[in-house]
């Protein structure tokens, strides 16, 4: 195919910088580049042995130029707050599933902490091909501008955006044809964009193109959580994009190629045998996981309230199989053979600005589909690919809209809200025209739209103090900690998940720690001293992806047979070392499985010192909403009166004949509530804090992260 | 009484497999490991293999999120 | 389409195929660049090498493999990243890779191997439908 060219728009640079571009060795390139979009600086900044030994990289590199760039008071909003995107040293590696991912790191408008959000696509891998291991930005644009680097010429500029669109479907095909020369160019190019809704809401998320070959089309991934979006916007940003030039198997240098090549076959051939038989992740992605939360009572439906409902066929997984497009390989990096990033092609717009456009919906996935869909009481495949199109586009995050939807249904349900108060929308639960009309409001910034993008913490405030909301209520339902809104899975039989939850670093996202099967299910994890073991080696292990460039699906989502004689089979122990191998042969540095934790180990201490430093942090902020522990209603709890009535008599000794629901619900919640705060004390010990949930000294220093101002945070707390 | 996991009590009955249980508890996630009284029980053998009373069953979920 | 044929009934095992193949790609004899493979049995002997079946093509996310006029599977190395899908995901497991090599390789009918076989145990034939493995 040859490049038709449209008319190229003028390019007016505001501040450029030109740098000879340094090849990765070993998985680095030893440099990372800084960018104020503010007052034009450009530099390159030289990655230490400190940052490689102790940060690694990925989500490791983006908290240690964060905390290097910001002060203690530092908001979102501040033109100091970074946005940072590493991928990581096994990122760009090409022979192994999964090993593309970026990490965006920046202090959320959510949460006001730091959020680490994990994205495909093509970007993290192509910026380090370009020459760099890390992109830091910093500063506020005075007008909307794109920043360009152009690994080729070695050439980073920041122009102004002229005639550049803002939503992600347009600017990604805008700045492709604008920018490619060759079709190779568009290969190897990829834009980070958000939207118009990102210009609105606090739940604004970036958008990582690669480009599809086969369809001949740029794809978008999404660093989905806590903010970034709103950030990128708000420092007027419209795009950032990255040229490499070719990539291959050996663009990232990796110090033993046949060792990592070796491992990665292996695995291609583990998904050839078993994907079809196991989670067809090939097939549908992560969409297969909505029948299953639904057959054990976790997918949340009707905010929270419930785990199952009959209707959930109707957006199960087969019926995604079949709006997907099938046959094209769908990863969202080189070699990904576990594909899941499947798109439903020719998709016709019927809402909002873009009606009877034709268009490709990236997904959607299954937290897209839960939240969206379930946790709203939609049922609808057309309304949750509406809304997943549009949240990619206008750059919002599903997970968000969907959980915070969730509340505000509940909240109608409840007279809290009323067709006065949402501007005429009639949002009960299964209302997906309305909760579509929200979506295009929160874009406008208009109406009711204008709230809702505040995000579920805040509207809580602004119903309590607007509307005459009962606190109580309002805190026990809306599912949110340290204000970020929850991912889509039921946690109220799992107390190691709501802990899992309230613990997680950025707040309640579940690539930390996913233990509810383990707790609730199989019943690993019977004593406190098993469920604070596994929440310090889940959430380290998990992390660990995130420092690398990796992706946690292959890791779990398929199994070789021989895992069932392993002892313990839920760590996946083949693949474990499968990592370890990958670490040392592409870094030259040999590594053990327990090493893998202690570099996780490192960063996550540093990130919850972190957060303490910006006033989160502490135990307090690891409380979770009632919801999350438990029925906070009275249909809720006869909705599952007998599993509860059980609990109340085995685990409580009280006898729950003639006793009303209330004083049920009362004692069920006192109970849970102590259990919650007896985790809490478990895991902290394990990870080596203090009650109050802050890292002592001492834990620091073994894990050589004892620098002096991250030692006075902590001292202020002990 | 066949207990599964340590937790859940389900009643036994004369000739029950793996699947039957399985179907009865609803497990319907395809990827699990089975154990017997200690004892692995491979997938192919799910629809023959019997359960005796009193059994400790461990049915082990290889699952852990999107 | 155009394949490579093999006639275990002939063949003797000399490997005189792994020692030409890889000279001819590689310019060198090490076997374990060979693109045919010779499993000695007690009896009779086996072959493994692409029957050029094509499932390759659509697991390739760059578009790298495609099919000739005359129905051969090749590689367009420029477009390959090394990723290695279509080793694991060749139905034969006959895509090779090298630890020398960035790109794995496969058979392409080049009929080297046929030419110097001493026992004429191979062959270039053309076919309708992919041959069994080894045939």
């Amino acid at each position: 195919m040859s490049i038709s060219k449209k008319a190229e728009t003028p390019r007016r640079v505001l501040a450029e910088f030109s740098y000879e571009r340094a090849a990765a060795e070993r998985g680095y390139t030893g440099q990372t580049l800084y960018v104020n979009v503010g007052d034009g600086t450009i530099e390159s900044r030289p990655v230490t042995e400190t940052m490689k030994e102790q940060f690694i990289g990925g989500r490791g590199f983006g908290l240690y130029r964060l905390w290097g760039g910001v002060e203690d008071d530092t908001r979102w909003d501040d033109p100091e707050n970074e946005i940072v995107i590493s991928s990581g040293p096994c990122g760009g590696i090409t022979q192994y599933p999964g090993s593309g991912k970026s990490i965006v790191v920046s202090i959320s408008p959510l949460t006001d902490i730091p959020v680490d959000s994990n994205v495909g696509g093509h970007f993290g891998p192509l910026l380090k091909f370009a020459g760099w291991d890390a992109l830091e930005i910093q500063g506020k644009a005075e007008r909307d501008v794109i920043v360009v680097i152009d690994g080729r010429s070695g050439r980073v500029t920041v122009e102004e955006a002229v005639e550049v669109p803002v939503d992600t479907h347009l600017v990604g095909h805008w700045l492709i044809d604008q920018m490619a020369e060759s079709d190779e160019d568009r290969y190897y190019m990829s834009v980070v964009a958000a939207g118009t809704g990102s210009e609105n809401s606090r739940f604004g998320c970036l958008n990582f193109s690669f480009y599809d070959r086969h369809r001949e089309a740029p794809r978008f991934k999404q660093a989905g959580r806590g903010g970034i979006g709103t950030v990128f916007r708000d420092k007027g940003i419209r795009a950032v994009v990255v040229k490499s030039g070719p990539v291959s198997g050996d663009s990232n240098q990796p110090a033993d190629r046949a060792r990592i090549s070796k491992v990665g076959s292996q695995l291609h051939r583990e998904i050839f045998e078993y994907d079809d038989e196991q989670n067809q992740m090939r097939k549908g992605g992560t969409t297969y996981l909505v029948s299953i939360m639904n057959d054990y009572d976790l997918l949340p439906v009707h905010n929270f309230r419930y785990g199952s409902h009959p209707e959930a066929k109707k957006i199960a997984g087969d019926v995604w199989q079949d709006l997907f497009t099938q046959g094209i390989p769908d990863g969202c990096w080189y070699g990904c053979t576990m594909a899941c990033s499947h798109a439903v092609d020719q998709y016709e717009v019927r809402t909002g600005p873009y009606q009877g456009e034709r268009v490709i919906v990236d997904g959607p996935e299954y937290e897209t589909i839960a939240g969206v869909g379930s946790c709203c009481g939609i049922f609808e495949p057309w309304a949750i690919l509406e809304i997943n199109f549009y949240c990619d586009t206008y750059g919002l995050d599903t997970i968000s809209f969907g959980t915070a939807m969730g509340f505000v249904m509940e909240c109608y349900e409840a007279g809290v809200l009323d067709q006065e108060k949402t501007g005429g929308l009639e949002l009960s639960f299964g209302n997906a025209e309305a909760a579509i009309e929200v979506l295009h409001q929160v874009a406008r910034g208009e109406g009711f739209g204008s709230i809702f993008g505040q995000g579920a913490h805040r509207m809580k405030d602004f119903f309590v103090e607007e509307f005459g909301a009962d606190r109580d209520f309002v805190e026990d339902i809306a599912m949110e900690n340290k204000g970020l809104e929850y991912s889509e899975y039921v946690t109220k039989e799992s107390l190691a998940q709501q802990g899992g939850y309230g613990m997680t670093n950025k707040g309640p996202q579940h690539d930390e720690a996913w233990l509810i099967f383990m707790d609730q299910i199989s019943n690993l994890l019977p004593t406190f001293e098993d469920k604070a073991e596994a929440l310090h080696y889940f959430p380290m292990f998990r992390t660990w992806f995130g420092l690398c460039g990796f992706c946690k699906l292959p890791w779990n989502d398929v199994v070789p047979p021989e895992n069932a004689e392993t002892d313990e089979p839920q760590k996946i122990p083949s693949h474990v070392q499968n990592y370890v191998e990958l670490f040392s042969g592409v870094t030259g540095r040999e590594v053990t499985e327990d090493d893998l934790i202690e570099q996780s180990e490192t960063v996550y201490n540093f990130q919850r010192v972190f957060n303490i430093r910006l006033g989160k942090g502490l135990r307090e902020h690891d409380a979770v909403p009632y919801r999350s522990m438990g029925p906070v209603t009275v249909e809720e709890y006869e909705s599952r009166a007998e599993r509860y009535d059980k609990q109340l008599r085995e685990d409580l000794s009280v006898d729950p004949q003639g006793m009303g629901t209330q004083e049920k619900l009362a004692a069920l919640r006192a109970h849970r509530e102590q259990q919650y705060e007896k985790l809490l004390d478990a895991v902290y010990e394990r990870r080596g804090w203090t009650p109050r949930g802050v890292p002592t000294p001492k834990k620091l220093e073994s894990l050589g992260i004892d620098f002096p101002e991250v030692i006075a945070i902590v001292e202020r707390f002990l | 009484m066949i207990r599964v996991n340590k937790r859940t009590e389900v009643a036994w009955e004369e000739g029950i497999t793996v699947t039957d249980l399985l179907e009865k508890l609803n497990y319907t996630y395809p990827h699990i490991i089975v154990k017997v009284n200690g004892e692995l029980v491979r997938r192919h053998a799910y629809d023959t293999f019997t359960i005796p009373d009193g059994a400790d069953v461990r049915v082990i979920h290889l699952i852990a999120g999107g | 389409m155009r394949v490579l044929s093999y006639a275990a009934g002939r063949c003797v095992a000399c490997r005189t195929c792994e020692e030409v193949c890889p000279e001819t790609f590689f310019d060198e004899t090490s076997q374990d660049k060979s693109r045919i493979r010779i499993h000695e049995g007690r009896e009779t002997h086996r072959a493994e090498f692409c029957n050029q079946c094509g499932e390759c093509i659509d697991v390739c996310p760059t578009k790298a493999l495609a099919r000739s006029r005359r129905g051969v599977v090749r590689l367009e190395d420029p477009l390959c990243v090394g990723c290695l899908s279509c080793v694991g995901f060749c139905p034969y497991a006959v895509m090779f890779w090298h630890s020398d090599e960035v790109v794995p390789f496969k058979c392409i009918a080049c009929g080297a191997c046929a030419r110097e076989c001493p026992e004429e145990a191979l062959e270039i034939v053309d076919v309708e439908e992919p041959l069994p493995l080894g045939a």
